[in-house]
């Protein structure tokens, strides 16, 4: 870096350091002094001087470390209250002047210390010759002086408030003050021996070099933003800009954006309507005729049991089921009705028709849309919730999504199902390899599942389809054949969220909701 | 959709058939074949052979079991279903099972045969439990419509009654204990009797079989005897029954077990069924029984589902190369299913066989040609464009669960006892914390910004979906609404942030609106409004009550609203 651009990067506290040199390029100064000079407070001129060492601005030309006395917190208490020591020997004394005996509990609790404090202290009474321990643990007073009861007792006195150089005190005192300092593992001392640095500062080559520069380009005063002021009266010509450190980690922020899992969803969205696709919307609570029995499931059919499907507690039937809908469905059920179907031969239950349950495919939308005349050709698609009796953990979601719609047209057959679902294998997996497999849905008639080679994923299942069986559609009303479709979108969707666990496409993990890059 | 153990050596040999050298199938092939059962292999052990595979039509009993896969191949592989000779062998001493009076109104129907000259071995015999347990399990309605019984036929002298006795009247040692009980006592103490006792609950007297030396051989369909109810590896005669509540049901059963073991070499004997009281099929019915009709279709309905021109010869090639006995063909084909299958409800059961008989792949897919306009539903047009909003005005997206816990929904909202606090709950609760539909949307962010206290603030939280709400004068008891609810969190949070998204978002739907002050229990009193737009509630706005946040145990202040988007999209 050029002297100038150097120059240019320096802080403003930076610059007022330097230019205290100025004026004498070669002087040693020591940080009181530069401290008086600058009249800068000793947290900013201590950033200033570290700053500069670190560019190589400035050195150090010496250093001295002088070791500081001052009182802790418990110094300061001491000096209230005086110190255990002392505390500890006075009341022996006072105890024998009436002539009683104290044990150490009773110090304790009479003088509120720490049981530490204590025994500290009558330790070294003890070595000093001022108590004595007898029989059953009492203490007694021999009438001595305690040497360190005394010397704590002035050095309480002449560091509260104020600290000074260790070297100031006698060899005495200092032995107290040492075994009475603050050291790792015992804070429970009064006195603390801080080490003051004392530097004496000089510039660099490098240093004088910019030094000089400075004074000679004068002190344009720096700004470090650019103001609605500045600009009106045209001032900013006057002033530098600070130069910014630009490879800084950039500050965080949250933006508002949609949930990856939606906008994944929204994506697919497009797609069906871009394919020609209607979309229909439904009600979360459903009645068993549509969300089954419309869809030709017999009543005894094992997913209609009570642990597939969850039940609605109040109110638990509805008013009634739209005819002619109700008696062509039972009709189709008990021996085919008018559909050439034999039926399923059993007694169809129209109080279980009103059953209520919580919807549990979404191919319920598409049987209230052949029943609401629906348009012939006509593309109809749901992205609608559901809901299924089970366990929940990584692979199963009591609440999900369910991707599915239908086809009616007169040229619709076995082959343009197979057409369809190219084209969804194309447009919605990106695959270009499909595979038909024979299926079993209880409403299509043949069914089909398609698996695809996708890019990233290899081979997968991503939907099932089939030709709505006649017995679902007659007694609906239509009478063109219609292809039922619905598509498995979970696992793609978790692949391209990053996520190993269905639970987590309905996080509350808000973090990890903003941090979802979400892509298809 | 039951999924089977079966193993590869016992498949290879069913292939053959009984006699033959075991025909070898590899890997590939059997995936390749599985189509035509719609089976899909889940598992495999290739050091014991084992397999196992998923079987989807639930329709197809006669599937589920290695038999019935290695039969569905043979006949493809051979063209047509060789057929079963059992049916039309004449036999002068046939064996006879009486019912007794009054069954017909405990469990009517039963059926059975004889099996000789065969070898039960290891695999053999676990088919046979595995096949027992599955058709009676998902065909049978947990045993309720049909369960199936087999026996050691050498102690069993005929003819052989299916009785009705009381409770007390019949004694004999359980599968499963070594003391005799009384049929009362099983229903009380024997693990099938606890399992499968609630079939025949309220009835005074029980189903009891036993043969002419008056000896137990099942109480069904809850247990077998352990003296002749125990088929072990070695066997080589046994006797099979089925009792049930559907004959046709039941016959299809016995039908499904005489074919599995005669495929492995068994030759089958009827048994001829005599009933007191009038069925289906008369008084005396001789099982097992081929009640396959012939149903006559158009070889052009089958050409137009499949939208391929195919000629009656190749129909009538697929059909019998998928077990389908072909009586004519021209015009029309006049077709019959073999005796293990009672599938064919419709014409397009028959079209499906064709298609899975020729393959899916010998179909060439064609794009629907016609044209149809796309579109999306008004609620979530408006839905759409009120996300963009709420994503301009800085707030992030969330998806949660509909399904929720009264005590978010309503108890933490402190809406105890109020008609916000109404919801659908569910009847047969698994877990609370899925039991209640959400009523609104606020608690679904609550749920959120609980979770999320280290995640750095402000935090602006939106959700647009559906929520259900009670409402007796709907058929259906509920309205499913569409809606959309905000939440700001942050130290500052404050009311009049939060009106100012209202605002714009209402400025830029287009709409008018207004606050009223109201009284709600989720929000501080004085610091909440109704939103009134059209002259109608459509929401609601404030700062949350202290004490909501903290039943979620937020320690920071928020503000939130929610708009009904359903009635605005109805309005413009």
């Amino acid at each position: 870096m050029d002297i100038s651009s150097l120059i240019d990067s320096l802080h403003p506290l930076e610059v007022k350091v330097l230019s205290i040199f100025g004026a004498n390029p070669s002087a040693v100064l020591r940080t009181e002094e530069l401290a008086e000079s600058t009249g800068l407070e000793p947290s900013q001129l201590s950033m200033a001087v570290e700053w500069l060492l670190a560019k190589s601005l400035l050195a150090v030309d010496s250093e001295t470390v002088t070791p500081i006395v001052s009182l802790t917190k418990i110094g300061e208490l001491y000096f209230e209250k005086h110190s255990p020591i002392e505390r500890v020997l006075s009341a022996a004394r006072d105890l024998a002047k009436n002539g009683k005996r104290l044990t150490i509990q009773d110090i304790q609790s009479r003088e509120g210390l720490e049981p530490s404090e204590v025994s500290g202290a009558i330790g070294r009474l003890k070595k000093e010759g001022a108590l004595l321990i007898i029989q059953g643990g009492c203490i007694e007073s021999t009438g001595r002086p305690s040497q360190t009861a005394e010397a704590m007792r002035g050095l309480l006195q002449q560091l509260h408030g104020a600290s000074r150089e260790l070297q100031a005190f006698s060899e005495a005192q200092r032995q107290v003050i040492q075994d009475h300092a603050v050291k790792r593992g015992n804070a429970r001392e009064p006195f603390r021996i801080d080490d003051r640095v004392a530097r004496a500062l000089k510039l660099s080559v490098v240093g004088i070099e910019a030094a000089q520069q400075l004074s000679r380009q004068g002190t344009a005063e720096e700004v470090s933003q650019l103001t609605s002021e500045l600009l009106k009266d045209g001032s900013w010509r006057t002033k530098r800009f600070r130069k910014y450190t630009i490879s800084l980690r950039a500050p965080r922020i949250a933006p508002g954006k949609r949930h990856p899992y939606r906008e994944f969803l929204d994506t697919v969205k497009t797609k069906l309507v871009s394919m020609g696709f209607q979309e229909m919307r439904g009600s979360l609570v459903e009645t068993e005729f549509w969300n089954m029995d419309a869809l030709f499931m017999p009543q005894f059919h094992p997913a209609r049991d009570i642990h597939d499907v969850y039940f609605v507690k109040e109110p638990t039937h509805a008013s009634s089921i739209a005819e002619p809908f109700l008696s062509r469905v039972t009709q189709a059920h008990q021996d085919g009705g008018e559909t050439g179907s034999t039926g399923w031969n059993y007694s169809f239950d129209a109080e279980r028709a009103r059953r209520l349950v919580l919807r549990s495919q979404g191919t319920a939308v598409s049987a209230h849309t052949l029943a609401a005349q629906p348009a012939v050709p006509g593309k109809y698609f749901s992205i609608a919730r559901c809901f299924r009796y089970d366990q929940v953990d990584a692979t199963h979601a009591t609440d999900f999504f369910q991707v599915e719609g239908i086809v009616l047209g007169g040229d619709i057959n076995f082959r343009t199902l197979l057409g369809l679902l190219n084209l969804f294998a194309r447009e919605v997996a990106q695959a270009k390899e499909v595979k038909f497999l024979p299926a079993y849905f209880p409403f299509t008639e043949p069914s089909v599942e398609l698996h695809v080679r996708h890019p990233k994923l290899g081979w997968m299942e991503l939907g099932g389809a089939g030709l709505f069986r006649p017995e679902v559609t007659l007694p609906l009303g239509v009478t063109v054949p219609v292809i039922a479709w619905g598509l498995g979108l979970d696992r793609m969707a978790m692949v391209a969220l990053g996520i190993h666990d269905i639970r987590e496409l309905f996080t509350d993990n808000l973090d990890l909701i903003r941090s979802t890059r979400g892509a298809l | 959709m039951p999924t089977i153990t079966i193993f590869k050596q016992d498949l290879e040999g069913l292939l053959a058939g009984p006699g033959e050298a075991r025909q070898p199938i590899t890997m590939e092939q059997l995936e390749e074949s599985l189509m035509l059962v719609k089976g899909e292999l889940k598992g495999q052990n290739p050091d014991t052979g084992e397999l196992r595979i998923e079987l989807q039509d639930s329709n197809r009993p006669d599937l589920w079991c290695c038999e019935g896969i290695a039969r569905q191949i043979r006949v493809k592989r051979q063209g047509a279903l060789v057929r079963y000779d059992f049916l039309t062998a004449t036999s002068t001493s046939v064996k006879r099972l009486n019912v007794a009076h009054g069954l017909e109104k405990v469990r009517p129907y039963v059926a059975a045969c004889t099996a000789t000259g065969l070898r039960v071995t290891q695999e053999g015999l676990a088919q046979l439990i595995q096949t027992q347990e599955k058709i009676a399990e998902m065909f049978g309605r947990k045993r309720r419509t049909v369960s199936i019984g087999l026996y050691r036929l050498g102690a069993i002298e005929f003819p052989v009654t299916y009785d009705l006795v009381k409770p007390d009247d019949a004694t004999f040692t359980p599968l499963g204990m070594d003391t005799d009980m009384t049929l009362g006592e099983m229903l009380l103490v024997h693990p099938k009797g606890l399992e499968f006792g609630g079939i025949l609950a309220g009835q005074d007297r029980l189903p009891f079989l036993r043969d002419a030396k008056g000896q137990a051989l099942s109480f069904p369909p809850i247990i077998n005897s352990r003296e002749v109810g125990e088929v072990r590896v070695g066997d080589d005669a046994l006797f099979v029954e089925v009792t049930g509540t559907d004959l046709s049901m039941v016959v299809l059963t016995l039908n499904i077990f005489a074919a599995n073991l005669a495929d492995r070499g068994a030759v089958i004997e009827p048994i001829e069924v005599m009933y007191p009281y009038k069925t289906d099929l008369g008084e005396a019915v001789m099982t097992p029984l081929d009640l396959g009709k012939s149903r006559t279709l158009p070889v052009r309905t089958i050409e137009q589902a499949l939208g391929q021109a195919l000629g009656a010869h190749e129909v009538a090639k697929a059909l019998a190369g998928y077990g389908y006995e072909v009586m004519s063909m021209g015009e029309e084909v006049t077709v019959t299913l073999p005796l293990y299958r009672q599938d064919l409800m419709h014409a397009m059961d028959v079209v499906e066989d064709v298609a899975i008989s020729r393959g899916y792949g010998d179909f060439l897919p064609v794009m629907p040609s016609q044209f149809t306009v796309g579109g999306l539903s008004r609620i979530e047009e408006v839905s759409d464009r009120v996300r963009a909003l709420m994503v301009g005005m800085g707030f992030q997206e969330i998806i949660s669960n509909i399904l929720g816990s009264p005590k978010d929904l309503r108890d933490a909202m402190r809406l105890e006892g109020t008609e916000w606090g109404e919801l659908v709950e569910v009847d047969n609760v698994m877990s609370q914390n899925f039991s209640a539909l959400r009523q609104w949307m606020l608690p679904s962010l609550l749920r959120v910004e609980a979770a999320s206290s280290r995640a750095f603030y402000p935090h602006r939280m939106f959700e647009a979906g559906e929520v259900a709400r009670p409402d007796p004068t709907q058929p259906l008891g509920s309205r499913t609404v569409a809606v959309l609810g905000g939440v700001i969190a942050h130290a500052d949070a404050h009311f009049s942030e939060v009106h100012s998204c209202l605002d714009t978002l209402f400025y830029y739907v287009g709409q008018a609106y207004r606050l009223e002050p109201i009284q709600h229990p989720s929000f501080l009193a004085g610091r909440v409004g109704s939103i009134v737009s059209g002259g109608k509630q459509v929401g609601v706005i404030g700062e949350l009550h202290p004490e909501v946040l903290e039943r979620w145990q937020i320690s920071i202040p928020a503000v939130a609203f929610e708009i009904d988007l359903t009635e605005l999209a109805e309005r413009s």
